[in-house]
């Protein structure tokens, strides 16, 4: 993939804001469970939607991270579910759903993580 | 002083085909703020596809969802090709690109039945899917499925359209425009259909960009952008320039998606006369590369994004899918505040969402 941008955690908010004001827009975020760490892509698109950036940042599991939904409300979906489904600790979203945007009150907790492995419920898969 | 009441909209509405919920707060018979609760349905698909090996997720990504559902198998199959990355035939690229314009038809002419239902236009309604029933049939007849299609693999497609079936899809095509062109010209003009559109649920162009919108619903604020501007498939060689109206309302994205079903009719007819002869598929040997790729198509409600990493084995390491509708949802935020408790529905369905690929 080009255009895969290394940041930090920290960076996050002022290299999306930095990428808004230049006119792109939010495709999406792509949270990886690399077993001891997360790494979180978040997905800007420019110039008409043709190019794609993505900027990428590692972060520990018990870490807490940003939400870039101050800056812009496309992210409070993904951010909302990237907390769920993985347990990806994003602080302040603009409207947080706490924890139960896609998943109800007896769903199974971050069900994305590699640790929870996915069950055939028969058939041959 | 206004009255407040919250008042649940779903998931069980007669205009809504899926279950979503939209939380508003009207102050009396305006809505004063909305909440989007989404998670009825959620099915699991991401997670499902570390089940199985890479050449069946074509088969399980393709039941995202039931309208585009030809767009999710092209595009989790191309995501796929990426990781090598794969050469596919000229040929195929041309079939995959006919098949997703008459998705389009079939999804387009679906929404405008369900838009015109939305408003109390019932005999229109049916006259618009009187019409997707013979988009319906091309689909069986070249394809050999009307709804779930199941003809992409990784490498290129499964079947190919001989010059019997391509004159019976010429001559079928033609038919649809006239159709369609007779039925679009009573909605765009239609006294009732403008009152009940025109300068409601108004998004500018700023607010679609920075809601992160995609397809119709971003077309329609004014915004030149559609995936098909990457030139994927067989885009590069027909002439494709996407279709954009400018008042951000109901009425904008209707006309939005009316002339997308026409430009969608040409583009199948331009790439049948252009269609390269050869092969319809590559022999794919060994298994993905430990590789990640995102690729994204223009599926008939905007763009669908698709992130995938391999592993060096036959199990894809992650899958991710971002569907319009997912885009899209945050605009409710923004376009229903300030209009009437009436003008709900029509507004809602100017998004055309769907909560079958939301809750992938």
């Amino acid at each position: 993939m080009e255009n895969i941008k290394e940041i930090t955690k920290n960076d996050i908010v002022s290299e999306g804001k930095k990428l808004l004001d230049a006119g792109a827009k939010f495709v999406t975020a792509v949270c990886n469970d690399l077993d001891e760490k997360f790494e979180v892509n978040y997905v800007f698109s420019q110039n008409r939607g043709v190019d794609l950036t993505l900027l990428r940042y590692a972060v520990g599991k018990d870490e807490e991270v940003p939400s870039l939904s101050g800056i812009t409300l496309s992210t409070v979906l993904i951010e909302n579910e990237m907390k769920e489904f993985f347990g990806l600790k994003v602080k302040d979203i603009a409207i947080d759903f706490g924890g139960h945007l896609m998943l109800a009150h007896d769903s199974p907790t971050t069900p994305m993580l590699k640790s929870k492995k996915a069950e055939s419920k028969g058939g041959e898969s | 002083m206004a009255t407040r009441t919250t008042v649940p909209f779903g998931p069980q509405h007669p205009v809504l085909p899926e279950p979503i919920q939209l939380r508003i707060t009207y102050e009396d018979e305006k809505v004063a703020e909305v909440v989007p609760v989404i998670g009825y349905g959620h099915r699991g698909i991401e997670k499902a596809c570390e089940l199985n090996e890479y050449p069946k997720n074509i088969f399980l990504c393709e039941r995202v969802c039931g309208i585009c559902s030809y767009q999710h198998s092209d595009t989790v199959s191309q995501v796929i090709e990426m990781l090598w990355p794969l050469d596919i035939p000229p040929r195929a690229r041309y079939l995959r690109t006919i098949w997703a314009e008459m998705a389009r038809c079939h999804s387009h002419l679906l929404w405008l039945g369900l838009f015109a239902d939305a408003f109390g236009f019932e005999s229109m309604f049916l006259q618009f899917w009187r019409i997707r029933e013979k988009i319906l049939d091309l689909l069986e007849m070249t394809a050999g499925h009307r709804v779930t299609q199941s003809v992409n693999v990784v490498g290129g497609v499964r079947r190919d359209i001989n010059e019997e079936q391509k004159k019976t899809v010429l001559d079928s095509l033609a038919d649809i425009r006239r159709l369609s062109n007779d039925l679009i010209r009573v909605l765009v003009n239609d006294y009732t259909v403008k009152n009940r559109t025109v300068g409601v649920g108004v998004m500018t162009k700023e607010q679609a960009i920075s809601l992160g919108c995609a397809g119709p619903t971003l077309r329609g604020s004014g915004v030149s952008e559609d995936a098909r501007l990457t030139k994927y498939n067989a885009y590069g060689e027909l002439n494709f320039e996407p279709i954009v109206e400018y008042e951000g309302d109901c009425y904008c994205r209707m006309q939005v998606r009316a002339r997308e079903l026409l430009q969608a009719i040409d583009l199948q007819v331009e790439a049948l006369g252009k269609m390269p002869k050869g092969e319809i598929a590559v022999k794919v040997k060994g298994n993905p590369p430990a590789n990640e790729a995102v690729f994204r198509t223009e599926a008939p409600r905007g763009e669908l994004f698709y992130y995938g990493k391999g592993n060096g084995t036959r199990h894809l390491e992650r899958i991710k899918i971002r569907t319009p509708t997912f885009a899209n949802l945050p605009a409710v935020l923004i376009m229903l505040p300030g209009c009437q408790l009436a003008d709900v529905p029509v507004n809602v369905h100017s998004l055309d969402p769907c909560i079958s690929c939301t809750e992938r």
